[in-house]
């Protein structure tokens, strides 16, 4: 399979990552490598197997429902990159859903 | 050519906010309501780096019993996956929910219609995950705080959901309003969630279609922001027209997202996103496999209470009570508690029935109170329907009882003394005294009377009236009748 | 002997019997971290304040007699993508460069019960992503046997920090080898435990499914010590084992190695190695053979030929997502912005280095639409197949040993425009970690040039006491680590 400038410049709107062309061309020749590379898994013999084997001994634990105050509030808010009052603060979002 | 007829296809995905103590992954309480922005919030809720989540063990309880009474299949091994989309009120940029595996799958439930006939719905699924927080326009005192700016108060975000998905079977914008009613009706029953719509505990989306009678079948649309059963049922119908329409004029229908504009009344595109959702769906690695031990689920059944249509049916069967008033009781669990508790006191199930269905149901309506909070126990009225029942006190003074004791939450001796209605209250010679009397100061009606001009007997009916006025109902009005009668003949 | 020189166990011991304080011992790895970071650049913050405070409440303790915890006044460093409260974390990217956490990580609350006494914060690859620590955003961290190498990543600043004597400790993490490889190139033991012992709680995800905290230490009494005070269940981490832990200092009493299997990989014997790696390797085996061990050859075939790509591809994809919530709304980075999108992207774009962003998109590739089954499911599946290679493998061996990596460390610069070549510095660890198995690196000597070799243990799932045996074992035979001079006599 291979990369098209077009992938890498979807990916990264995707991953919410601004690139610029240089970066575009630049990663290209890594991804294409890299992908060339990943292919080699397609050698293997993996008839049969389950990917996700959903086991009884890994089960998760369960949390018993209290509340619990945490207490960070004021350290969280503090470090807020931009706080109007107890909120965080971004771009005017038009609501769209 | 032919007049085209459009059938709709309608399938919801409700949101069901399940009423635990604290949030699906972590310990932050879900008491958000009317609490300060970013209290209820910790490391995992905010997705500070290095934080996991846990998963609390009585959203899985309540995802399971909700599944169980819609008749699904519970899955004991599942698991949980991320759902990676960015946006300002999803603190980890994914959403922790479940995918390929959901907890629950293939259910239905019966909803009943307003004729009186009954159609089956199919629950496609049921899910657990957490829930965003919220987006807010304006500052705490309401005021717009610059037009560039959004604010973002993460105490809802983790908060557990239920996303219980429907088959396609719903046929008319009524049928989706009676679905999601019954639905709001089940979750309260359950005690799994308190399924209020206003306060978002409860929120629906509705994917559209319509089939055209020649054939032709329209693309879906997706509508959002349907925050009431009003603006659900206004949507729906809305949105059969438009798509009908479109169909008519042999036109295609965008497959989108729509928004009600409640305001407008009519739903509208969302803008379009620059790039489709690619939600990049993986398991959720922090987290192992969702293993439900032996036996739990039997467990779980076992604590489903009487479900809102068994209890009707029952009703029905053991009381005697017709269906209208058998669905109006068994509506809220806590109402049908009180019902049966009236009864269980040694009132007669249908004088019981009429009194909650009218006295109680008005006060809870003038008070605008819960029936868990009614200032009358279940008791006392059913000792004012005995006192009815044996003649001991009129109705019309049992009415003035009991709205006194509602009014003022005093004890029935209390009501009966401010109120001055006595057991047994005007009888025999005393009555014909009083009786005596009005018709002394009513002369020329008595003489119409005698002289044969009350045909009809509305004069009589007037002198009765008069009576049981002057008696303040505390009277048997048999004995005043009669009375009436035998002194009108002398 | 220089204070900072000793083991942690030694400090305990000395504090305990009062022959130094812990402010002395503190202040002593204070001064020569102070001397050497000039030519080594390992730490990024330096904890003088707090430390100290930390150290003086165990001296008062040891005044007023009370019983003193495990690693009473043992001073140590931790990788900066741990978090530390108040105290800055920065994963070594611009993105956290002002966060101060307001949550310690269970290992960190862990070590404070255990009394020992938090030095600072070290160098690493941004976001652990790497192997050689040069991809930070302050700079690279030296190799403090030969300046101008690399210590090897992502935990360098940890590894040398230990390497160079400015604590006998300190933490690292271990997603594909970032403990092992660099406790080899800086010529230290690391220990990568099972998968689950130790709580990841406050560790900044790389990728979730294989990262796992460890010890480095210049003896394999500390690294038990440490493996003590560090692997208890936390319920607020749900991959992390309920099971029961040993006391493992227990486990460094062997006295032979009688009766033990240890396995070589068939695959790797046609491997490219370098010629001086090959020789410790060859003559570790060879001490285990002394040691009375049995030698079994094992084949491991998907590990060697495919557990790179299968590696990376589950590595890269859930690094992906991990590293979305840095998005500029609630803490760290954030640039100005018209819109939301706006916001997202510029902050990513000025937050990320360059090696963090080609990981990025290469994981969101292989999970987006349309790739997710040819990468990340195909990868998935490998994963399986390599867990049951092991597991077979393990029928009729007790350890497995081989190189730790292809290379002792290369020199700066070398490999940072080639990212294939330096993943494959990870292909003898990160096979580890797909297994989710514990692995123990150790110092096997020196090249001619002065640069150390390291060859690591694999054992089995849980099997940290084996490990730890074993390598007491050759730590009797050749000694503990050597502190290396970072270029001062």
């Amino acid at each position: 399979m291979a990369v098209s400038a077009d992938d890498i410049r979807h990916v990264a709107a995707l991953a919410r990552l601004e690139i610029t062309e240089d970066e575009v061309q630049a990663m290209h020749q890594h991804f294409e490598e890299i992908m060339t590379y990943f292919n080699r898994l397609n050698e293997l013999d993996l008839e049969g197997i389950d990917a996700f084997a959903l086991k009884v001994e890994e089960n998760i634990p369960w949390r018993e429902d209290r509340a619990i105050d945490s207490s960070v509030r004021e350290d969280v808010l503090a470090e807020a990159p931009h706080r109007y009052e107890d909120f965080f603060r971004v771009p005017r979002i038009v609501e769209e859903e | 050519m032919a007049d085209l007829t459009f059938k709709p296809v309608i399938g919801l995905e409700i949101h069901v906010q399940l009423a635990t103590k604290s949030k699906l992954f972590c310990s932050c309480s879900t008491d958000y309501i009317g609490v300060a922005p970013n209290t209820n919030v910790c490391p995992a809720c905010l997705g500070l780096p290095g934080s996991l989540p846990a998963l609390n063990a009585k959203a899985v309880e309540y995802g399971v019993k909700a599944a169980l009474a819609l008749n699904c299949t519970i899955n004991t091994a599942t698991r949980f996956h991320r759902k990676n989309y960015f946006y300002a009120d999803l603190p980890k940029a994914y959403q922790i929910s479940q995918y390929d595996l959901p907890i629950a799958e293939k259910g239905y439930v019966d909803v009943s219609t307003e004729e009186g006939g009954s159609y089956r719905i199919g629950i496609t699924r049921l899910h657990l995950e957490e829930d965003a927080g919220k987006l807010v326009h304006e500052a705490s005192d309401g005021r717009l705080v610059g037009a560039d700016q959004s604010f973002v108060d993460y105490n809802r975000g983790g908060i557990p959901l239920a996303e219980i998905v429907s088959e396609p079977d719903i046929r008319s914008a009524a049928e989706a309003k009676e679905y999601v009613t019954r639905l709001r009706q089940l979750v309260r029953y359950l005690g799994v969630s308190d399924g209020d719509m206003e306060k978002g505990s409860l929120r629906v989306d509705a994917n559209i279609s319509v089939k055209c009678s020649d054939g032709r079948w329209g693309n879906r649309a997706e509508i959002k922001n349907l925050n009431s059963l009003r603006a659900l049922e206004r949507a729906l119908e809305y949105e059969i027209k438009r798509q009908s329409q479109l169909l008519a004029e042999g036109e295609e229908i965008t497959q989108e997202t729509r928004h009600w504009d409640d305001v407008e009344g009519v739903t509208r595109a969302t803008r379009s996103k620059e790039e489709a959702h690619d939600y990049r769906y993986f398991p959720e690695p922090d987290l192992p496999p969702l293993i439900l031990p032996e036996g739990y689920v039997e467990k779980v059944r076992n604590t489903l209470p009487e479900l809102p249509w068994q209890k009707m049916e029952r009703f029905m069967s053991s009381y005697e009570l017709n269906e209208t008033d058998a669905m109006i009781l068994s509506e809220h669990m806590a109402l049908a508690d009180f019902y049966e508790a009236c009864v269980e006191a040694g009132a007669s199930p249908l004088r019981a029935s009429n009194w909650v269905r009218t006295e109680v149901l008005r006060v809870m309506n003038e008070q605008k109170i819960d029936i868990t909070e009614f200032p009358v126990d279940a008791a006392a009225l059913a000792q004012l329907i005995a006192k009815v029942d044996d003649n001991k006190i009129s109705t019309t003074a049992a009415r003035e009882v009991f709205d006194t004791m509602a009014a003022k939450k005093v004890s029935l001796e209390e009501a009966m003394k401010i109120c001055g209605v006595e057991e047994g209250g005007i009888s025999g010679s005393d009555l014909e005294k009083m009786i005596r009397n009005i018709l002394e100061n009513n002369t020329d009606v008595v003489e119409t009377i005698k002289s044969g001009q009350d045909k009809k007997g509305k004069k009589q009916k007037f002198l009765q009236g008069l009576i049981m006025k002057e008696a303040r109902g505390q009277t048997d009005p048999r004995e005043a009748a009669s009375l009436l009668a035998k002194l009108l003949e002398e | 002997m220089k204070l900072y020189e000793l083991s942690a166990a030694q400090i305990t011991r000395g504090i305990h019997e009062g022959k130094f304080s812990a402010s002395e011992v503190f202040l002593s790895c204070l001064a020569r971290a102070e001397v050497l970071e000039p030519q080594i650049s390992a730490m990024l913050t330096i904890t003088e304040e707090s430390g100290m405070a930390q150290a003086k409440a165990v001296d008062e303790a040891v005044a007023s007699g009370k019983k003193l915890p495990p690693l009473a006044g043992v001073p140590f460093v931790v990788k900066d993508n741990m978090c530390t409260k108040g105290i800055p974390t920065t994963c070594a990217s611009k993105m956290l460069m002002q966060w101060k956490p307001p949550y310690n990580a269970t290992v960190i609350e862990l070590l404070a019960e255990a009394g020992a006494v938090l030095m600072g914060k070290t160098n690493l690859d941004e976001f652990a992503m790497g192997g050689t620590t040069e991809h930070s955003v302050y700079g690279a961290t030296s190799n403090p046997w030969k300046l101008d190498c690399v210590p090897g990543g992502s935990s360098g600043g940890s590894a040398a920090s230990v390497s160079a004597g400015y604590v006998p400790f300190s933490l690292g993490s271990d997603t594909g080898g970032s403990i092992r490889q660099p406790a080899a190139f800086c010529g230290i033991y690391g220990f990568k435990p099972t998968y689950g012992l130790v709580s990841r709680r406050g560790l900044a995800a790389f990728a979730s499914s294989l990262d796992q905290i460890g010890p480095f230490a210049r003896t394999v009494e500390d690294l038990a010590l440490v493996l003590n005070a560090i692997s208890q269940k936390d319920e607020l981490d749900s991959t992390c084992s309920c099971r029961p832990r040993p006391d493992y200092t227990k486990a460094l009493n062997a006295e032979s190695l009688k009766g033990r299997r240890v396995g070589v990989i068939k695959e790797i014997q046609e491997y490219a190695i370098d010629p001086e790696v090959r020789k410790a390797f060859d003559q570790t085996l060879k001490f285990c053979e002394r040691q009375g061990a049995e030698i079994v050859e094992i084949t491991l075939p998907t590990m060697v030929e495919y557990g790179l790509p299968c590696y990376y591809i589950l590595a890269l994809a859930e690094a992906s997502s991990n590293l979305a919530r840095f998005d500029g709304v609630r803490y760290g980075l954030s640039t100005d912005a018209e819109s939301l999108l706006d916001l997202y992207t510029k902050t990513r774009a000025q937050g990320f280095g360059l090696e963090v962003k080609r990981r990025i998109l290469v994981g969101t590739y292989v999970l987006s639409s349309g790739y997710y089954d040819a990468y990340y499911l195909v990868a998935q599946k490998a994963r399986q197949l390599i867990k049951q290679e092991f597991v077979k493998a393990f029928g009729s061996v007790d350890t497995i040993l081989l190189p730790t990596a292809p290379s002792p460390a290369f020199k700066k610069g070398e490999l940072i425009n080639d990212p294939i070549q330096m993943y494959m510095a990870d292909i003898f660890t990160l096979p580890v970690n797909l297994a989710g198995l514990p692995a123990l690196s150790l110092n096997a000597g020196f090249s001619a040039d002065g640069r150390p070799l390291g060859v690591q243990f694999i054992g089995q799932w849980w099997d940290e006491e084996g490990l730890l045996s074993t390598a007491s074992l050759h730590e009797k035979t050749f000694g503990c680590a050597p502190i290396a001079q970072g270029g001062v006599r």
